[in-house]
């Protein structure tokens, strides 16, 4: 196993290039998804036999929960690597992570207010997946405005990759936080071991959000990725040709 | 068509939800291209004041 591809990765111009070249091929499957994942969850899908056509919030809400978490997840891993080898790429990855990881948890807690609302009679309890899922909004704020509130670009990245690694406890916990607790959250429907909890009509629209969602976050990521490198690099001679433009 | 729009009496839930998430959606879009096209004009401004750009 060689180490090379990991190390041009870590070089600037080529991350940056790689970045921009690679921006489509998520973003356009992401949109296919998405729309192919909304028409079966809104139209095709069956209602639920409890929950009837409320159920369909999940088709927003568990997508957007879904992202809270696994951007939070890359965060915390590229926030890491860039701790641990200097890279200055994996800490814009971080830095790139931090604001659609809050705007998409801010979905989660307000979609599941929604759904909370007509099936459990409240909008907001402070239940433990409520409450760990709130945490992880307040560790995404917290993240950017410690970041935002460090003038030297080498020092905040260092400050708030330290927060980021420290935060991703809070990430098992909200998922297993319907295990381990006794929660007014329903238990997992899909990420279980077996099978899924559901017929096929309702699974493949969810699932088709799910990874739209993903291959989505990778796409803004990698636009994101782009701006980043840019404000690292103070007078690297590559960015004449990127700005030239 | 009114019958989906009722969402069979869900609608005041099921439609903000998609709304706020679609939101959500769309202003990321917004921002991370905002956000690059920041850093280049940013970039492009520091090369200029260095005297490395005209």
């Amino acid at each position: 196993m060689t180490w090379t591809w990991f190390h041009r990765l870590a070089s600037p111009p080529y991350a940056y290039a790689l970045a921009a070249r690679l921006t489509p091929w998520f973003a356009w499957p992401a949109a296919l998804l998405i729309l192919g994942g909304l028409w079966g969850g809104l139209v095709l899908a069956p209602p639920d036999y409890q929950q009837g056509e409320g159920f369909r919030i999940i088709y927003v809400h568990a997508p957007s929960a879904w992202m809270s978490l696994m951007v939070y997840t890359t965060m915390a891993i590229a926030a890491a690597v860039g701790l641990i080898w200097r890279i200055k790429v994996a800490h814009a990855v971080a830095a790139s992570c931090a604001p659609i990881g809050a705007s998409f948890t801010f979905a989660a807690l307000v979609t599941g207010a929604l759904w909370g609302e007509p099936m459990w009679g409240t909008y907001w309890e402070w239940d433990p997946r409520l409450t760990s899922e709130l945490v992880l909004l307040f560790l995404y704020l917290g993240y950017m405005g410690l970041r935002a509130g460090i003038e030297d670009p080498q020092r905040a990245d260092r400050a708030s990759a330290v927060l980021a690694v420290v935060g991703v406890v809070n990430v098992p916990i909200i998922h297993y936080s319907v295990t381990w607790w006794n929660s007014l959250h329903q238990a997992p429907s899909v990420m279980r071991l077996g099978k899924p909890h559901m017929p096929a009509t309702m699974l493949v629209p969810l699932l088709m959000m799910l990874l739209g969602f993903t291959l989505f976050f990778v796409a803004l990521l990698l636009v994101r990725l782009r701006g980043e490198i840019l404000s690292r690099e103070r007078s690297a001679s590559w960015i004449r040709e990127v700005v030239r433009a | 068509m009114k019958e989906f729009l009722d969402m069979g009496g869900y609608a005041l839930y099921v439609w903000p939800a998609y709304a706020v998430t679609l939101t959500v959606v769309v202003l990321n879009i917004v921002w991370a291209r905002r956000a690059l096209t920041r850093s280049r004009a940013e970039a492009r401004r520091r090369l200029i004041a260095q005297g490395e750009l005209q």
